[in-house]
């Protein structure tokens, strides 16, 4: 088999992992090849407007576990391949001298138990490290069931380290991926937790799962992710669009990906962290489901319009966060600004805040930006719809899966 | 009121901004020589000017990040940069530092919106740029918009800093050349002839390199605009994945 074969089976085969940052690292270049950006860098965008950052790729396609979704389950007739450790250091090399990408993404299927493929990542990632003097960014998947002093030993080597959830319910996981244990994971996510510091896993762990393949709700999904957050300290969830690669009786049959849910739950997931929403402001037992037409944020703000208008020169920062078109920037911008000057309307456009969103939500000095008695639920909502369908057109639907 | 003209360099820019203030001269504009175009009713002025003394003089009354803000600004290819940075001098002479939040005052917008394009496009490069491995040097030509070739090198004086290489600027034709010690600049005329043959695994990697860029999208998920939104139409031509 030709390099070119190995490659194109190993990066097919890795492609489901949407994780691609390279954030959250400051390894310096210790006279090798090599250093990590701190706030990530994207090198490429594929035709499915995904950043490229790192090599992606599977040590391995082989597998000895039969999980339903997967496309390299033991049951599978698909080709096989396998890359040397020294085929990994080469290719990564190479491609990052000619600026291709910011470093690897190495992952694995599971060959003979887990520790023996454990260790066949170590000893490629050593050689790329201590051989090759590589000192840019990698990201490598522990194998669920692997010895603790492996992992402690992968993570001294490794920027980022991660462990799929996979799927969000412990049933899900039983039925879908009967050779995964929950437990497994959860060591895993524990031992991150309690070593991490700048010389092991420098930045962070991120998990993923899987959203459509089993039948749990947004609230069932987005609570485990606040759970993971609280729990773990994860930089990241990442949340994947199913896409049926398998047939199995077990699994829904789709046209699409959900790939609107899919963004619906980034959407939600950033304002757990960065905005100070809690699970249960967005979603409750009643309404478990986000709204497809609308994104969380505007959704909850039409909601709760017995909370507006909010006056720009007036509100905290956690209530500028509340308007819908106000992010971390905007509203750290207003803090700043508004202590030397009155903010009128004209004041956001030329700092370049959008109020596209955010003028049926605030007044500035007292003032609304149009007639107050046109501000009522159902023509913002028709508004702010008809504004999300033409962005999208615009430019694509914005995927938010990457910075941190 | 007249146009003032200079020699296109940042020192000369800064010192000629200097006199202006100092002598509390109000410019009708203020142009690189070479872009400056006759009219009938401005008669253009060339002053002339103590590069050293007079940045010394302003360097000792504005913070250095406003230096850099305004730095950024002039490598960026607004038409109006020059007198954008006198009127962000002039108003960062009252406010020092506090400058950055007067975000009422034209002044600052204008400058922090150019200065904020070049760093964008700057972060953008370091992602984009591509080197092919020649015979003795790794080499790449890039077609920015605004003038990074002078703040990009830095980058990758760090994170390559055991190879050789050469960063092109194809329109403004200037090059960064690293011989793993420093980075130096040199024009389209002080170099002679370049030996762009490539190494002899070049066209391997760049074979591999467009596999696993093919193999990584997922065609399911296939969203064109979202790349081109992310991915300007621009850069791709100097960008071997996006070629075909």
């Amino acid at each position: 088999m030709t390099i070119k074969e190995k490659l194109e089976i190993l990066a097919d085969s890795a492609k489901y992992d949407a994780s691609c940052s390279s954030s959250g690292s400051t390894r310096a270049n210790n006279n090798g090849v090599g250093n990590a950006h701190v706030s990530g860098i994207c090198h490429s965008f594929s035709s499915d407007g995904r950043c490229v950052s790192l090599l992606k790729i599977l040590m391995t396609n082989a597998c000895i576990f039969d999980c339903k979704y997967c496309i390299n389950r033991r049951s599978n007739n698909v080709k096989r391949a396998i890359f040397t450790p020294e085929e990994i250091c080469e290719i990564t090399m190479n491609f990052y001298k000619r600026n291709y990408i910011e470093g690897l993404f190495l992952s694995s299927g599971i060959i003979k138990n887990p520790d023996y493929t454990m260790e066949k990542l170590i000893e490629t990632i050593s050689l790329l490290r201590n051989k090759y003097h590589f000192n840019g960014y990698i990201h490598a998947k522990a194998i669920p069931g692997a010895s603790e002093y492996l992992l402690k030993k992968l993570g001294r080597l490794v920027d980022r380290m991660s462990a799929n959830i996979e799927l969000p319910s412990d049933s899900s996981l039983k039925l879908l991926a009967p050779d995964k244990k929950i437990d497994k994971i959860d060591n895993i996510m524990t031992t991150i937790k309690q070593n991490k510091n700048k010389a092991f896993v420098p930045a962070g762990q991120s998990t993923q799962m899987i959203i459509g393949a089993s039948k749990e709700t947004d609230l069932d999904i987005l609570g485990k992710s606040e759970h993971l957050y609280n729990k773990y300290d994860l930089k990241r969830v990442f949340y994947s669009a199913y896409i049926p690669v398998n047939k199995d009786s077990l699994l829904p049959t789709i046209e699409m990906p959900p790939l609107v849910r899919e963004n619906r739950l980034y959407q939600a997931d950033w304002l757990l962290r960065f905005y100070n929403y809690k699970v249960e402001n967005l979603l409750d037992k009643k309404n478990p489901n986000f709204n497809v037409l609308l994104d969380p944020k505007a959704d909850w703000a039409l909601r709760h319009m017995e909370e507006f208008p909010k006056e720009i020169n007036k509100v905290d920062y956690y209530n500028l966060l509340k308007i819908p078109g106000i992010g971390p920037k905007s509203a750290k911008k207003i803090i700043s600004s508004r202590k030397f000057f009155k903010i009128e309307f004209k004041d956001l456009k030329k700092m370049g805040i959008s109020i596209k969103r955010a003028k049926y939500f605030i007044t500035c000095n007292g003032k609304y930006f149009i007639n107050s008695s046109f501000l009522k639920k159902n023509f913002i909502q028709s508004n702010l719809i008809l504004e999300d369908k033409e962005k999208i057109k615009n430019t694509g639907i914005q995927l938010s899966l990457f910075g941190e | 009121m007249n146009t003032y003209l200079y020699d296109g360099e940042y020192k000369s820019l800064l010192s000629l901004i200097n006199v202006l203030i100092r002598d509390k001269i109000e410019p009708l504009n203020i142009k690189y020589e070479k872009e400056y175009v006759d009219s009938l009713f401005d008669e253009p002025i060339y002053l002339k000017l103590e590069n050293d003394k007079e940045i010394s003089e302003l360097k000792k009354s504005i913070p250095t990040n406003i230096l850099k803000t305004c730095y950024y600004a002039f490598l960026s290819s607004e038409d109006n940069k020059e007198l954008a940075i006198y009127r962000f001098i002039k108003d960062a002479l009252i406010y020092k530092n506090g400058i950055y939040y007067r975000r009422n005052l034209d002044s600052v917008n204008d400058i922090i919106k150019y200065s904020h394009k070049v760093s964008s496009e700057l972060h953008h490069m370091k992602g984009f740029l591509r080197f092919k491995k020649m015979k003795n040097f790794y080499y790449a030509e890039m077609s920015p918009t605004n003038n990074i070739i002078w703040i990009l090198p830095s980058h990758f004086k760090e994170r390559l800093k055991n190879e050789l290489w050469i960063i092109k600027d194809n329109q403004r034709e200037i090059y960064a050349l690293y011989d793993r010690k420093k980075v130096t600049f040199l024009k389209k005329d002080d170099i002679c002839k370049l030996d762009l043959h490539f190494s002899s695994d070049e066209v391997l990697f760049e074979e591999l390199w467009k596999t696993f860029f093919k193999t990584i999208a997922i065609k399911e998920r296939k969203n064109l605009k979202c790349q081109m939104n992310h991915l300007p139409k621009k850069y791709w031509k100097n960008m071997l994945e996006m070629e075909e």
